[in-house]
């Protein structure tokens, strides 16, 4: 980065809060997938919203790329920037601007972390839903960014389903307001189109989401299975039985080992091939029916045990185990490969045992935690890079997990998003013409490309595509369904 | 796996749930002042792709505090403070310590040097200036210190209170159940030794007075033995791992085979001393080790006795080094809940680090402020605001007790151990019969 962009980097936000040096630009050089690594060329850290603006329009002047970041757990390398781009961390804008309980609105700064948005709302018996693993760490602007997910997102929906309005810093470095307070606003659905938009069209600068109820009654059980299949048709059953959990998460023999060594352990059974949470909330007597007719269904289905939780403390153990299952897998191995693919839930079974075979295949240690209930794998690879042999391995074996997904009709992401790690899947499951439209659509927001470049959509295809994009006005069409 | 000092890192994934656990994360927004930033850059160390003499590298390292609080909340269970350590050590070798930093170690490896200078300065907090200096600025800041160090005015003023409410302290135990319960004890209490330290055998007396009567009223007998040395923590932090294992030498000399247990009430330097197997390395260093308690677990082990009722709102916060690097928890909890009437609150936050971490305070003045601010904030904003605030280490106390003084709260701040001593001297444990 040359001399002159720092010093008007320091000149918005103080010399303090640009960072250039090499071993300040090591540590922003990860996200959470540190499969993929990339020194940033300068790490510029502002304090306000219209520092963020004035960096972006400094940027835009002088067409240098800017990436956004949050707390970095993100799982697809989509907060990585290159030695030519800017990253833009957002951590300092970490203020709840406003709290408004009779609505159920509250409006917060991107860097506030997801976990402590409940904390705040909880005293108003609130609570914001998407609740990702990494949530005691993860922003809510990183959520927006990459419409993030969640075991409650089964019953509630994702994050774009909680967002109500945007403010956006533009590429160009102007301020739009997306979506509007109460209802639905007039025209496109911009909010829409923004949450999940990893980081290409611009950097949310405030944030209004919709808060809700916390549940009058909640209902945690853990079931235990002697295969993987049992336990996958268990969770086929209970969604045919029209029932909709709060969440329904499975792990396998790998990762309950793996939890139960963490001081997250939560009493997995460890001799279980796979265990089972289900999650059922809602009006007392309503819970209770469920909760009955899901124990019948588990047992129907070859549970060896169903323990419900009894108290809050009991949940909180059971759910700790589940949502830092993910950290704790550095007690396999110290490095980690996480994958996010989705399938139909019909062909989980069938998944499942594919997944196994690739293990046996490439000789390597695959443990699976996973949203079951709407069918969004996590298979997680462990290994040490330095086993130079073992890092090909690792690659094929995550691309044959991801072929047969995408063969049984899935996709290549449920919640992490495309980032860098998918940009290689993403012919797979879209015409060359739907990926054209993807990047018109860019283009709209983003006519010089210059947020979070080279993300997402395939740059390096998109030669082929040229004639769709000379069009200006390509027609969505979806490539694989 | 690396089996390296640095392999405690191996665990490490880059999941990045340690990062609301890292008071200087908190305060600075900045992945390099957070554990796993910092994990990136003792890697770069240990593979020599990053050098000891490098600037940016040093000061993220530096800045840490060394409380360890990313450590239970790690889900892989990295070992970040042996990590540190590693880190620590091998800058030390590269580039040395600054001459601050040398100065001040310096004075703890020798115990005639320590002695004058805290004699001196508790000369100096007897003439009361401290207390009437103490004050935001930095110098004035240091003054608070000193003040807070000096045992709690308020004992008089709460025994009154407690009086006048009418509680009579003798209801819950009187010398006659103590004498009653001293004949129904075993023939030989068991014995714990005193570990003096330096900071506390000075500046903190009376804590050390008060941690021995009240085992004494719990049935341990209390050993005073001779040619302790200060326990080498601030140097085994700042990496200078050969001065803290000559001063950790000497006491195991000193302490070795004479009691069944060695207690201490400086959580700092329980920490270190419950290591003193893995840094001397030697049969007799893990035995003292294994017999090392804090005062805290020895009271609480024996219920403690109940004592005298304090009508008071106390707020405790829990030293890192007692917590995150000894795992002791419910401990000094179970200590002050043992004193009747007492209402204890653990407000937000209590579990984090106050920025004293030893000489960093002193060395990194800024940053251990900046960290202190959300503690006093959290203390201001507590209702009902408590009368004290109570912590077992040395270093908190103080660095809690000058941000307090510095913030003009009318809170002070006190070892738990005096609370309870409070509690046994009103209702009368101590005095000796035929007074």
């Amino acid at each position: 980065m040359n001399s002159s962009l720092l010093a008007a980097l320091s000149r918005i936000v103080g010399r303090q809060w640009v960072r250039h040096r090499r071993a300040e630009l090591v540590t922003y050089a990860m996200d959470g997938l540190p499969t993929h690594e990339s020194l940033p060329g300068v790490v510029v850290i502002p304090g306000s919203p219209e520092q963020v603006r004035e960096i972006i329009r400094l940027l835009h002047v002088v067409r240098v790329p800017f990436v956004a970041r949050g707390a970095g757990t993100g799982l697809s390398g989509g907060a990585l920037a290159d030695p030519d781009a800017v990253l833009i961390a957002l951590t300092r804008l970490n203020r709840i601007l406003r709290v408004d309980p009779l609505q159920r609105r509250a409006v917060v700064q991107p860097g506030v972390v997801n976990a402590r948005l409940s904390e705040a709302v909880l005293p108003f018996g609130l609570h914001y839903v998407p609740d990702p693993s990494s949530q005691a760490a993860c922003t809510v602007g990183g959520n927006v960014a990459e419409n993030a997910g969640g075991p409650h997102c089964l019953k509630y929906g994702v994050t774009t389903n909680h967002i109500v309005a945007l403010e956006v810093a533009l590429p160009d470095g102007s301020s739009i307001r997306l979506g509007s307070l109460h209802g639905e606003p007039w025209g496109p659905d911009l909010v829409g189109l923004f949450v999940g938009s990893e980081g290409m069209f611009g950097i949310a600068t405030e944030i209004t989401v919709r808060l809700e109820r916390i549940p009058q009654s909640v209902r945690t059980m853990l079931a235990d299975f002697s295969t993987v299949r049992a336990a996958s048709e268990a969770v086929s059953s209970i969604i045919a039985a029209g029932i909709v959990p709060a969440a329904l998460e499975m792990m396998d023999r790998a990762c309950v080992a793996a939890v139960e060594a963490s001081i997250y352990a939560a009493g997995y059974p460890t001799d279980a091939a796979a265990v089972l949470l289900v999650e059922l909330d809602g009006q007392s007597d309503a819970v209770e029916a469920e909760t009955a007719l899901v124990r019948d269904i588990l047992t129907e289905r070859g549970a060896r045990a169903v323990r419900t939780a009894s108290t809050p403390a009991d949940r909180a153990r059971l759910w700790q185990g589940r949502k830092k299952a993910f950290g704790a897998m550095g007690r396999i191995a110290p490095d980690l490969a996480v994958q996010d693919a989705v399938v139909p839930r019909s062909a989980l079974p069938a998944i499942m045992d594919q997944i196994d075979g690739i293990r046996l295949e490439y000789g390597l240690t695959i443990s699976n935690v996973f949203h079951a209930g709407d069918g969004n794998l996590h298979p997680n690879i462990s290994f040490d890079r330095r086993d130079s042999a073992v890092i090909a391995r690792v690659r094929s074996a995550c691309r044959d997990i991801m072929a047969a997904c995408v063969a049984v009709g899935g996709s290549i992401t449920g919640e992490h998003g495309v980032g860098n790690d998918k940009l290689d899947y993403m012919p797979w499951i879209f015409d060359a013409e739907t990926l054209g439209a993807m990047r018109a659509v860019r283009r709209a927001f983003d006519p010089t490309e210059l947020a979070n470049p080279g993300k997402v959509v395939p740059v390096h295809a998109c030669r082929e595509w040229t004639a769709v994009k000379s069009t200006r006005t390509p027609t969505l069409r979806s490539g694989h369904s | 796996m690396s089996s390296g000092p640095y392999a405690a890192l191996d665990p490490c994934v880059h999941c990045g749930f340690c990062l609301p656990a890292c008071p200087t994360y908190l305060v600075t927004a900045d992945e390099g002042h957070s554990p796993r930033g910092r994990i990136v850059l003792m890697r770069a160390l240990e593979r020599g792709e990053m050098s000891g003499h490098d600037a940016a590298l040093v000061e993220y390292l530096d800045a840490c505090l060394g409380c360890r609080g990313c450590e239970p909340v790690c889900p892989s269970g990295v070992g970040y403070g042996r990590g540190l350590e590693a880190a620590r050590e091998q800058l030390l070798s590269q580039r040395g310590l600054s001459p601050l930093a040398r100065s001040v170690l310096g004075v703890f490896r020798y115990r005639a040097l320590w002695r004058s200078v805290f004699a001196l300065a508790r000369g100096l907090r007897a003439t009361r200036l401290p207390s009437l200096l103490s004050g935001p600025g930095r110098m004035r800041f240091g003054m608070g210190m000193l003040a807070a160090s000096a045992e709690m005015r308020e004992r008089v003023e709460w025994s009154a209170r407690q009086r006048g409410s009418g509680t009579a302290g003798h209801e819950l135990g009187s010398r006659d159940d103590l004498a009653a319960d001293q004949t129904r004890r075993p023939a030989a209490p068991p014995t714990v030794a005193l570990f003096r330290g330096c900071v506390m055998d000075l500046l903190f007396s009376h804590v050390h007075a008060a941690t021995r009567r009240t085992l004494e009223v719990n049935g341990y007998r209390v050993l005073d033995l001779p040619d302790q040395m200060c326990c080498g923590a601030l140097h085994e932090h700042a990496g200078d791992r050969e001065s803290a294992r000559a001063l950790a030498s000497a006491n195991v000399e000193a302490l070795a085979g004479r009691a069944d247990f060695v207690v201490v009430n400086s959580a700092g330097c329980g920490a270190l001393l419950k290591d003193y197997g893995h840094l001397v390395g030697t049969p007799e260093s893990s035995t003292l080790a294994a017999s090392v308690r804090d005062v805290s677990e020895l009271l609480a082990e024996k219920g403690p006795r109940p004592g005298a009722p304090l009508d008071i709102d106390v707020a405790y916060d829990a030293p890192c080094h007692l917590q995150h690097a000894q795992r002791v928890h419910e401990a000094p909890l179970a200590m002050l809940r043992a004193i009747p009437a007492l209402r204890l609150q653990l407000l937000p936050g209590s579990d984090r680090c106050c920025g004293s971490a030893g000489i960093y305070s002193v060395l990194r003045p800024r940053m251990a402020r900046k960290v202190l601010e959300s503690k006093i904030a959290d203390v201001e904003a507590a209702s009902p605001r408590p009368d004290l605030v109570v912590t077992g280490n040395p270093g908190c106390i103080m660095q809690i007790g000058a941000g307090l003084r510095a913030a003009k709260l009318p809170v002070r701040v006190a070892h738990p151990v005096e609370l309870l001593d409070l509690s046994y001297q009103n209702a009368g444990f101590y005095e000796v019969k035929g007074e």
